[in-house]
């Protein structure tokens, strides 16, 4: 599963690098997000994936599968790694605005990303 | 340093429609109440091939599927808001994200409530003047308009929107604000993923230090006051 959402990435990313002024940052996207994609299928080896999750990143391939313009790539690059990640098992429950120590409105200021369900696609930064 | 409405011009104009469409309100209201799961829906199905709800529910399962009853109704207004938004068509779309983002960082910056810049104006396409300075180009999207602590912000669908053009605007606002002894907080607001906004900004030769970045896993901070810049 995981192997076929890196292979639709490559796809993506050799149409979004079609667009010759954003060679460099496809590539940066691509290079910075493709082993995070592939890093999902050793997160937890011995999990086996839901019906869900498996419908999920299935039908999120083949959302990407059907754009044909290059510059809507780009953008589905920066998107895509993030949707994988979510179906695999983000931390996507935790409400807006909470922090992740469980502080609520009028607690310390947030720091940034502290709430963000990417946290795994970027290694933990 | 003070601040001033931007000209019109046929685009304004033709925007300004846009920006009053019932649509955007609604999405933008509907998206600050959002978790960051919601908001990245959003940005998928906004962005989207296809405009079925369906496929889109059975994309986002932690939102749609079991367990997720409590969350599941506004999730659904979220999809139902960013799909309408997806069928106007792909002209008119990028249009209506733009708008979008920008009610959306209007709105957050507008639920502070005790920070020393909670009862400044905030206000949209606007224009900020110095002595001696040449008037820019482009107006700000976004400005909180306190005398003590001024802030303006740009707005972006895409991280690929962030360019030297909006960066270098910022950074001179910043530093002509700096000559008159005003702190102006500068920040660009994007409505994607903080990796993604980072690649684009590491490769940026504009200066950019003083410019904060608010992307799409922190816009709740925008409701917190000026965060510094992590960039």
């Amino acid at each position: 599963m995981v192997a076929r959402a890196v292979d639709a990435y490559r796809t993506l990313a050799d149409l979004a690098e079609t667009v010759e002024e954003e060679w460099q940052y496809v590539t940066d996207l691509f290079d910075a997000y493709e082993p995070s994609i592939r890093a999902l299928a050793g997160a937890d080896p011995t999990r086996a994936l839901t019906a869900p999750e498996v419908a999920a990143v299935d039908e999120v391939i083949a959302e990407i599968g059907l754009i044909t313009d290059p510059h809507k790539a780009i953008d589905w690059l920066s998107t895509f790694p993030h949707v994988v990640g979510l179906a695999l098992g983000g931390d996507v429950n935790r409400p807006a605005g909470e922090a992740a120590d469980g502080a609520g409105p009028g607690g310390d200021p947030l720091e940034p990303d502290d709430d963000s369900p990417f946290r795994t696609l970027r290694g933990n930064r | 340093m003070r601040f001033q409405d931007a000209a019109r011009d046929a685009r304004t104009v033709v925007y300004a429609g846009i920006q009053a469409d019932p649509l955007v309100a609604r999405a933008a209201a509907l998206l600050a109440e959002a978790t960051t799961a919601e908001r990245l829906l959003a940005r998928a199905a906004m962005n989207g091939e296809r405009t079925d709800p369906e496929t889109w529910r059975r994309i986002f399962p932690t939102l749609f599927g079991e367990g997720s009853e409590g969350a599941c109704k506004h999730a659904e207004l979220v999809l139902a808001a960013s799909l309408q938004i997806a069928e106007r068509g792909e002209a008119a779309r990028s249009q209506y994200r733009g708008a979008v983002v920008e009610e959306l960082t209007a709105r957050l910056l507008a639920r502070r409530g005790s920070s020393e810049t909670s009862d400044a104006p905030i206000r949209r396409e606007r224009r900020v003047l110095f002595d001696g300075v040449r008037a820019e180009i482009h107006p700000y999207d976004v400005t909180v308009e306190s005398a003590d602590h001024p802030e303006v912000y740009d707005c972006k669908w895409g991280a690929r929107g962030i360019n030297a053009d909006v960066l270098n605007q910022l950074d001179d606002a910043r530093a002509h604000a700096a000559d008159e002894d005003v702190r102006l907080h500068v920040a660009i607001v994007v409505f994607d993923a903080r990796p993604s906004c980072e690649l684009r900004l590491d490769r940026s030769t504009a200066n950019h230090d003083g410019t904060d970045l608010v992307a799409l896993e922190s816009l709740d901070a925008l409701s917190g006051g000026p965060i510094r810049a992590t960039s």
